[in-house]
This record gives structure tokens, C-alpha cells and sequence, in this order.
């Protein structure tokens, strides 16, 4: 089979980076997820833990919580990302003069790096020099504090991720919708389907596929969010926003407990990980079910 | 149709970008090839201050060429070094010095994972006077004393231990003596006030008619909560954003912790954090004092502040509790004191520049007796030093490089520009005392008061320790846990962590 | 008909309505932004003034002048360009290779491919760092510190993206061309050349602007394995934050150079978006 190991050969590049880059560094911290480590511990030594760090992990309660806010905040943002992005890509499909730079302008955020999004957002929402706690209070008399009160700093994190990456959203949708064929739906209307019924037997089935890996890519995102949240709120108030992603960067640098942080890594790799084969085997089967229709 | 017009777009991008990448080639082999590459070296002007230059090129001639990298937090003391003394020290010796200036949690992370793993990435860190004794316990540090002496000559003449202040004890072994860091900065957090309000002959009158004693600055605890909220009352009525005092409450960073550790408790006669030394215990029940009632009535007036602090006081980390303070939002606060130069000097940055004056915290009774028999301390002293890793390849030029900067030629400018004084005789440096009457009187107090303050508890384990409290200070602060839940949470909490790392078990 | 048109017009003032709100809604972020990066510390709690009048230009001047940041700029360039680069050629390979032959397993070493992306980056800093420094060496020099190394790193997170989305548009291309141009006498080479890659050519763009603006923008790996020499423009940003206040008009300033590039880019070449972001999901 020549043929094939010219087909080995063109992945091969892709696979020895990703091993080397990836798996590696994997393998690694799973090898050290087994070990008690801690820059200062009394021994300073790396100590055989065997699965002592992950029978931690199940009654740490603090951990659990940062991952069920974050499996929230994933659900929330991920959720009105796509119907919002839905909804403008829709908007977008006749022409009108002037769509082209609306499109362009409601791109803008997509580009800036997370770490200036949330340096951005905390200019906004400051007390003192930001605007949104300024004209919150002169305007609706509403005390706009992110330092202190909880749910505004999750809901602050919230918008803040949905105005990051609707956008992108928006733009994977508006491909979709583009480059799906036009004549079944104007087919349905002749035939006497309202607006609602196209979209609902019609235009939402057909798009499966792109929405279904817009989301893959999206959650895959959220789930790991650190830049703007640590920008932001640096996890606070309390716990409020220390989502996994700041907790493990918190557990592994400042508290310097390698093994622990390994662990927790692994589990929410896991996590990510089961999520992801979910929506990969729906998209599969999706794609089952167009072809055989 | 449409990717046929894409090509012409698509192909002089990729040309540009191959240039761009090839462009990185010859750099990326190589990374030391640019020596100094950032810092402009042309100037030079001030190389004649660095006293004897013929014995630094004559020491210095074996590591001609060595290049010495190093890390340090982005402090304006560390900018002069990367600034000013890296060049003049590269033109007195031939040796190129690599200063990376980052934040201050990234400057932990890098420095730590350097020498733990043992990659001899850098030949000189900074040393916070806080997590010298982590650094110690675990032997990340070379003996600097030691070095001299197995290497006679190197030992600068202008290098003297004796011309430091005591601040240098910190980062000598408590056993040997022997030294493993050069002070670079070092400083107070105090209390800083307004001048122009608390001398304003009408607010003292409104003042004395409201709470029948006469205004000035606090020594008690219960007079600077008057004070807080009088001149909180007084930015109300007067429509000023103006506020009684300032709060180092960030709800999410670990100066939140800092500030009442190192600079509330302490007032209140609670010292090392509340945490047991010798036995590694935090709670009442264990020995420990961290949730005594004490501690609790310090925390609560801690967080009563709140009520008459700005309102981004809970996103206030040291950075923005000075911000505040120099845009004339706060009457009174805790600043470190590093800030005050600039806080009372610099007009671009200042709204209060001439109305800046300096004083002790407000402390409980017999808490300043406690402090002048050494037993206890008023506040927290400050500061860092450059240490050698031990895993450094170049120890004995990164040696020269500190001994260069531990010269008393060059501290009264480094003093002025980061606010730091290390060495007795700076104090008497006419820069200095010009500074030390902008403020007031800072560099004087820094001086008399000096040892009154004291540095963080010999704790070998630093961090870790804090990581384990801050939640609770943070929910605290949020107003998510009472005084007294966030303490009992946090001294728990704080034992569960010390005993996970080998210590009190 | 009045009242289809009028039903029409209607239609036409709510997605005006609509897009003007959302246009108010993105910029005003980014406007607040610029408006801090033009005022100087005293300036700063002035919130009441909206409406930026004055300019304090050196907040900008300052960074573009320091020959520390200019080099913070260039490798940010430098490493973004050539990782997308390498990532949009690298991708190019596997997919037509995933797509066009029956590799065994080759599902499952999508799906790996893939889920490189999925971990949560903190706990593999250490072992990056233990690689660049102990294990990646040559003689003296480490791969710590060098523009190579994260242009490596970064196909970690970009490459699992890039073969996903090249995959759908290759899956797409109908093999029947293939056949026909092999009939023809062309190689599997000139095959990929002369016929796949103009077929791709809005995909691969994307996935070229996509990979770049992810390498321009990542930062932890960026902060953690480059020191001196390599450090690019989002670690300079985090320098701003510091202990004497953090400099936040500068920092605003250096958010806006940061950000420029990757706008200019964004606006350049926007149109293919569109058509290059299908995943190739939806087949006409």
C-alpha cells in the first residue's frame, strides 16, 4: 500500500508536532498527578501520592463549586451566543446598504486578545473611572459594584463573553446559512409553510451540523476561559467568578502544588472531553441522518 | 468563482509572511545574540558615579561578555536598575545584564519554576522580603558571603554589609549570618493623610461640633473611624468625590489578605498573621491566635472601613489604593510607602501634590510598647533584594553585578526615583532630604520608625499559606461571611494547608 | 401591495434599529478604551466627561518609543504570521490526507487531534517550561526564550482548530475531481496544487486569519516560556499592571496598538470570512 504511506506521510508533520507539543506535556502532567508536590512542603520532595490527589479533589468543595459556575457560565454564554448569533445572521442574509459595515464593526471584538478584552471591560466597570457604574447610578440609581456584589460580577463576566464572541458565532451561522441551498425552503413556502415551520422542520435541521460544531468550539473555549475573567475580577468577589480555569492557575503557580493542579487538569480535560465525544457523536449522526434522506 | 479573486489576495500575504518568518531565523538560534538589545546604552553620562571603574574592568575581565539575565517585579526601583544601573555596569565591566520586569505574580511563577526545576534560566532574582525564608528552607539561594570569600577577588571595596540598614538582616541565615540577597528597596506601608483638609481651620471647627474633641490625625482605631466618616460625610454634603479613608480590598488578589495581615491586625496586637510559630497553629483552640477575639474586632473595624472607603475599594489592589489616594479620593489610607515620593511630588500623576502628609497607623493601647521592646510591630515593613539562584551558571559575575548595585554611590538617585532607602547614609543625601520635606517627612520616619515595622513571619511556606486564607477574606469583604465565620473559615482552613505541606501534623 | 412594501420597510427599520443598537453596544467597550488611553493619570476618575476632547499623547509615545517595545510588537509578528503559516499549510496536509485516504483509525486521530485544544492551560505550563528548558537543548541553546519555540506551542491549540475546519471544506471537495484530473495525468501533488487548494482557497484563509489572531493574542504560554528576547505584545500588556499604580492610560494605549494590527487584518480580508467559516457542514 504505497498509496497509503503517502497519505501517512502528508499527516505526519501534524501528528509529530502534536505529539511532541501535546501529548507529551500530557503525559507529563499525568505522570505528576500521582505525586505529592509542592515547592514548599517541609520535604520539598516529589512524593508518590497515588491517587491520593483525585480522592482530594472529590471533597474539595471549593474546586467542585468553581466547576459547577463554570459549567454555568458555559451553559449561559454558549446558549445566548447561539441564539443571538442565530438571530443577527439571519439579519444578514438580504442586502441592505450599510451591511457590510455593521458586519465588519460587529466583528471588531473577535479580534482583540482576551487579556485586552478584560482590561477593556474593567476600564467600563471600575468604580471611580469606568462608565457603566457612573451612568448606572446617575441614570437608573442602581449601585454597579463588580468588587462586591456577586451575581453583577458573573453576569459582568457573562456579557462580557457574549459580546467577545457572538460575533463568531454570528459569522459561522451566516456561512452556514449562505451556503445552504436555497430552493427547498422557497419550495415549502410556495406549498403553504409559515415562516416558523421553515425554520423549524427545515432551516434548524439543515443547519445541525454547523450549530452543532459552533457549539463543540464554543464550549471548548469557555470551559478554559482565564485572561479577561482574571482581568476582570481576578475570580472574585469571593468565589464568584474563580471559574476552573483561574482555580487551577491559582493552585499550580502561587500555591505551587504541581501534583494537585495536575489532577484537577485531568479532570476537566475529562469533562471537556466527555462533553465533546457527545456532541461529536451527535454531529455524526446528524450527518447520518442527511445523507440517507 | 469567488476563490479565484481570493489567490491575488492570498498570495503576497503569504510572501510577507515567509519574509516575516524567515526574518526570525536567524534570531531564534541564538537569543542571547542581542545583547542588552532594549536598553539604550548610548547615554552613559552617568558612569563616572559608579566610583573605582578601573577595578570593575579589572575583576570583571574573565566574564567579559557573560550575559546575565535576572527577574524582578515592574517596581519603579527595579525600572532604574533595568534603566540606568544595568547600562552603567555594562560599560564598567563588559558584562551584559538581561533585566525581565514583569508583574509581580508572574515574577513569582517564573523565578520559582526556574529554581525548582534547577534550569539556570536566571543568575539573579528578586527576593521579596516576604518568601526569603521559602527560599531559604529550601536552599534556592546562594551564599553570597560564602562566594566572597572563596573568591577574595571579587569582594568589591565598595561593597560593604555594614553600610546597609538593619532591613539587610532579613535576608541574612537567622543561624550563620551569612548573606544571600542585596537590598535593593525597602520601605514602610503607612498612613497617609491630607494635609490640606486636616489643617483646614473650618472642617476642624465642623469636625470638633460634631464628635466634641478637636481633629487630627488618628492614634486610635476608634478616632480614625471618626475621621472616616466625617470626611465621608463632608464629600457628601460638599458634593466631592471625596471618602474617609482608603481599603486594599480587592476581592479576587491577595492584597486583600495583605493589607489586614501585615497592616490591621498588627494595630490591634496580632501578630504573624495570628498563626502559632512553633507549633504551626492558626486557631484559639490549637494555640493559634488567628481567630481570636482580637483578630475579629480587627477585622470587623477593617471592614466598617469599607462603608467609608471609595467604592472601588473592592477593586482596589495596592496599585489603585495609591491611584486613589494621589487623585485626592480618600482623606486618610494605608499606603505603602513606596508611593509617597510620587503621591507628594509628581504633578502628572497627582491630584494632591503639597497636601501629602505621612503618620503612623492608628494603633491599639500598648501596642507601640509591645513594638519598642521587640515583641510586636506596628506595621509592615517592606521591600526585596536580589539573590543569586543556585542554579545559575554565572554566579560569580551575577556577584559583581550585585556588589555594583550595593554601591553608596549609587543609592541617593535609586532613592529618589523608586522611593526606597536601603543604606544609613542615603538618608543624608541632600536629593533625599529635598524629597523627605515634599513629604512631609517620610524618609525621616522610615528612619526613626524603621524598627518599629517588621517584615513578614518566618514563614517557609509563604504563599501557599496565604492562597489557603484568601477566599475567606475575599468573601469577607463581599459581604458574603461575617468577621467571625471568615476568621474560623480562614484559620482552618490555614491549618488543613500547613498540615497538607508537612508542618504542625 | 402598499402593504407588502410597507411590511417590507418595516422589516427594514427593525434590522436597522437593531444593528445600530448592537454597533453602540460593540464600540462603546472599545471607545471607552481609547477614551482612557488619550488621558493622563489626574484625568482618570473624570468620568463625567464622556466626549474625549484632549489627547495626552504620551501614554502612546512612550511604549512606541522604547526600543523594548517595539521588539514586544515585532515578535508578536513575527510568531503570528509564521504560525499561521505553518498551521494553514500543516492543516492543508492532514485533512487532504485524513480526507482522501482510508487511514486506519483515522476518526479516532481527528477526534485526538482535536481534543488538544481541550485542556485547561495553567497545569501544562510546568511541563512546557521542564521541555523547553531540559528537554528541547542543544548545547547551550534552549528553546526557552526563542520565537521557534512558541510558534511550535501554539500549533498545540491552533492546529486541532485549523484541521477541523479544513477537513469539513476538503470532505466537501467532491473526489470525482480528483479522479478526473488523475485521469488527466496528474500526480497526487500537482492533484492537491492544481485542484484542491483554489477549491479551499476561502477556507484556508480563514483558517490563516483565525490561527493568527489566536497566536497574536494568547498570553500565558507567551508569559511563561519567553523571558527576554521572545516576549511579544499581551505579555507587555501585563507589564502595566504594577505596583504604583497601574498605568492604566498606557496600558489602554498598548491594548489599542495590540489590537490594531489584528483589526487592519480583520477589516482587509472580512469578506472571506463568510465563506470560508462553513466547516463544510452545510453541502450544496
Amino acid at each position: 500500500m504505497d498509496s497509503n504511506r503517502t497519505g501517512w506521510g502528508l499527516l505526519a508533520p501534524t501528528l509529530i508536532i502534536l505529539g511532541v507539543m501535546g501529548l507529551l506535556p500530557f503525559l507529563y502532567v499525568l505522570y505528576i498527578s500521582f505525586f505529592d508536590w509542592n515547592v514548599f512542603s517541609a520535604s520539598g520532595q516529589m512524593e508518590w501520592a497515588g491517587v491520593n490527589n483525585f480522592r482530594r479533589l472529590v471533597f474539595d468543595s471549593a474546586f467542585l463549586g468553581s466547576l459547577g459556575r463554570t459549567l454555568l457560565f458555559t451553559l449561559l454564554a454558549v446558549t445566548s451566543e447561539l441564539i443571538l448569533g442565530f438571530l443577527l445572521a439571519s439579519t444578514l442574509l438580504r442586502d441592505f446598504p450599510g451591511k457590510i459595515v455593521f458586519r465588519t464593526i460587529h466583528a471588531l471584538p473577535l479580534v482583540i486578545a482576551p487579556i485586552a478584552v478584560g482590561a477593556t471591560w474593567r476600564l467600563l466597570t471600575i468604580p471611580g473611572f469606568g462608565l457603566a457604574p457612573y451612568y448606572l447610578d446617575r441614570w437608573f440609581d442602581i449601585d454597579y459594584n463588580i468588587g462586591r456584589y456577586a451575581e453583577q460580577a458573573f453576569f459582568t463576566t457573562l456579557a462580557m463573553d457574549i459580546w467577545h464572541w457572538t460575533p463568531f458565532v454570528t459569522l459561522t451561522m451566516l456561512a452556514g446559512l449562505t451556503a445552504m441551498p436555497k430552493e427547498p425552503q422557497e419550495q415549502a413556502r410556495v406549498d403553504g409553510a409559515n415562516r416558523w415551520q421553515v425554520l423549524r422542520f427545515l432551516t434548524i435541521p439543515m443547519m445541525m451540523p454547523v450549530i452543532v460544531t459552533t457549539v463543540f468550539i464554543r464550549m471548548m473555549d469557555a470551559l478554559r476561559i482565564v485572561d479577561e475573567v482574571f482581568m476582570l475580577t481576578g475570580g472574585g468577589p469571593g468565589n464568584a467568578t474563580r471559574y476552573v480555569g483561574i482555580y487551577i492557575w491559582r493552585v499550580v503557580f502561587p500555591q505551587t502544588d504541581y501534583g494537585y493542579g495536575s489532577a484537577m487538569s485531568l479532570l476537566v480535560l475529562y469533562f471537556t472531553i466527555v462533553l465533546a465525544w457527545l456532541l461529536f457523536v451527535a454531529l455524526a449522526q446528524v450527518g447520518n441522518q442527511q445523507s440517507s434522506s | 468563482m469567488s476563490s479565484r479573486r481570493l489567490l491575488p489576495l492570498l498570495v503576497p500575504l503569504m510572501i510577507v509572511s515567509m519574509i516575516l518568518a524567515a526574518c526570525s531565523a536567524p534570531a531564534a538560534p541564538a537569543p542571547t545574540a542581542e545583547p542588552a538589545a532594549g536598553t539604550d546604552t548610548s547615554g552613559g553620562d552617568s558612569a563616572a558615579a559608579s566610583g573605582d571603574t578601573s577595578w570593575w574592568s579589572e575583576a570583571a575581565a574573565p566574564y567579559a561578555g557573560v550575559t546575565l539575565r535576572g527577574v524582578s517585579e515592574s517596581t519603579p526601583a527595579s525600572r532604574y536598575v533595568e534603566e540606568v544601573l544595568a547600562p552603567m555596569f555594562t560599560e564598567a565591566t563588559g558584562i551584559n545584564v538581561e533585566f525581565e520586569v514583569t508583574s509581580w505574580d508572574e515574577m513569582y511563577q517564573k523565578a520559582i519554576q526556574d529554581m525548582e526545576a534547577n534550569t539556570g534560566i536566571y543568575d539573579f532574582v528578586y527576593i521579596e522580603q516576604d518568601i526569603i525564608y521559602t527560599y531559604l528552607g529550601r536552599d534556592f539561594l546562594t551564599n553570597l558571603t560564602q562566594l566572597m570569600a572563596d573568591n577574595e577577588n571579587l569582594a568589591s571595596p565598595d561593597f560593604d554589609v555594614n553600610n546597609f540598614t538593619s532591613f539587610i538582616d532579613n535576608f541574612k541565615d537567622p543561624e550563620t549570618g551569612d548573606l544571600y540577597g542585596v537590598p535593593m528597596e525597602a520601605f514602610i506601608k503607612i498612613n497617609l493623610y491630607r494635609t490640606d483638609l486636616f489643617d483646614d481651620p473650618d472642617i476642624q471647627a465642623a469636625f470638633e461640633a460634631e464628635y466634641g474633641y478637636p481633629l487630627s490625625v488618628a492614634t486610635t482605631h476608634e478616632q480614625y473611624r471618626d475621621n472616616a466618616e466625617f470626611f465621608t460625610a463632608y464629600g457628601e454634603e460638599n458634593d466631592m468625590d471625596l471618602w474617609g479613608t482608603t481599603v486594599q480590598g480587592h476581592t479576587g488578589h491577595p492584597s486583600a489578605t495583605y493589607e489586614f495581615v501585615e497592616s490591621i491586625a498588627p494595630t490591634y496586637g496580632v501578630y504573624n498573621w495570628g498563626v502559632n510559630l512553633d507549633t504551626w497553629k492558626a486557631c484559639v483552640d490549637n494555640g493559634g491566635e488567628m481567630n481570636s477575639d482580637t483578630a475579629k474586632e480587627a477585622l470587623n473595624f477593617w471592614l466598617d472601613m469599607l462603608n467609608y472607603a471609595p467604592p472601588e475599594a473592592t477593586s482596589s489592589t495596592w496599585d489603585e489604593v495609591a491611584a486613589s489616594f494621589a487623585a485626592g479620593r480618600a482623606a486618610q489610607g494605608w499606603v505603602y510607602g513606596e508611593n509617597a515620593t510620587w503621591i507628594a511630588t509628581d504633578t502628572d500623576r497627582s491630584a494632591v501634590v503639597g497636601n501629602v502628609g505621612v503618620a503612623r497607623s492608628p494603633l491599639s493601647d500598648g501596642v507601640l510598647e509591645e513594638a519598642e521592646s521587640g515583641e510586636g510591630y506596628i506595621g509592615y515593613y517592606d521591600g526585596g533584594a536580589f539573590g543569586v539562584p543556585h542554579s545559575s551558571r554565572n554566579k560569580e559575575a551575577a556577584l559583581l553585578w550585585l556588589e555594583f548595585i550595593g554601591q553608596e554611590s549609587v543609592q541617593a538617585d535609586w532613592a529618589v526615583a523608586g522611593s526606597r532607602i536601603v543604606m544609613n547614609s542615603t538618608f543624608d543625601d541632600p536629593k533625599v532630604q529635598e524629597a523627605d520635606v515634599a513629604t512631609n517627612g517620610y524618609y525621616t520616619m522610615l528612619k526613626d520608625d524603621g524598627p518599629l515595622y517588621r517584615g513578614a513571619p518566618p514563614f517557609p511556606f509563604h504563599n501557599t499559606l496565604r492562597e489557603s486564607m484568601d477566599p475567606f477574606f475575599w468573601q469577607a469583604l463581599a459581604g458574603e461571611l461575617t468577621a467571625e465565620e471568615a476568621l474560623d473559615q480562614a484559620c482552618a482552613a490555614a491549618e488543613a494547608a500547613m498540615v497538607q505541606l508537612g508542618y504542625g501534623e | 401591495m402598499t402593504s407588502t412594501s410597507f411590511r417590507k420597510n418595516l422589516g427594514l427599520i427593525a434590522t436597522y434599529a437593531l444593528w445600530i443598537i448592537l454597533t453602540v453596544i460593540t464600540l462603546l467597550p472599545i471607545y471607552w478604551l481609547f477614551a482612557i488611553s488619550a488621558r493622563s493619570r489626574v484625568e482618570l476618575f473624570d468620568v463625567g466627561n464622556f466626549i474625549q476632547t484632549t489627547f495626552y499623547a504620551p501614554n502612546y509615545l512612550e511604549p512606541l518609543t522604547d526600543p523594548v517595545f517595539q521588539r514586544y510588537l515585532i515578535n508578536s509578528l513575527i510568531v503570528a504570521t509564521s504560525n499561521a503559516l505553518l498551521v494553514s499549510v500543516l492543516a492543508v496536509l492532514a485533512t487532504y490526507a485524513l480526507s482522501r485516504w482510508k487511514l486506519a483509525g483515522s476518526n479516532n486521530i481527528f477526534f485526538w487531534l482535536i481534543t488538544n485544544r481541550m485542556a485547561p492551560p495553567a497545569a501544562f505550563a510546568l511541563p512546557m517550561f521542564l521541555l523547553f528548558t531540559r528537554v528541547f537543548r542543544i548545547g547551550q541553546w534552549t528553546m526557552f526564550d526563542t520565537r521557534i519555540g512558541l510558534i511550535l506551542v501554539y500549533c498545540v491549540f491552533n492546529l486541532p482548530f485549523a484541521v477541523w475546519l479544513m477537513k469539513g471544506i476538503m470532505d466537501g471537495i467532491p473526489i470525482e475531481l480528483d479522479e478526473a484530473a488523475r485521469v488527466d495525468g496528474a500526480n497526487r501533488w500537482t492533484v492537491l496544487v492544481r485542484v484542491i487548494l483554489p477549491l479551499t482557497a476561502p477556507g484556508l484563509a480563514i483558517t490563516f486569519i483565525l490561527s493568527w489572531i489566536f497566536a497574536w493574542n494568547e498570553y500565558l504560554f507567551a508569559a511563561s516560556l519567553t523571558s527576554v528576547n521572545a516576549r511579544t505584545i499581551t505579555t507587555g500588556l501585563a507589564g502595566y499592571i504594577s505596583v504604583t499604580g497601574t498605568e492604566w492610560g498606557q496600558m489602554a494605549a498598548v491594548a489599542m496598538i495590540a489590537t490594531l494590527p489584528a483589526l487592519i487584518f480583520l477589516i482587509f480580508i472580512q469578506r472571506y470570512i463568510v465563506m470560508g467559516l462553513t466547516f463544510g457542514a452545510v453541502k450544496e
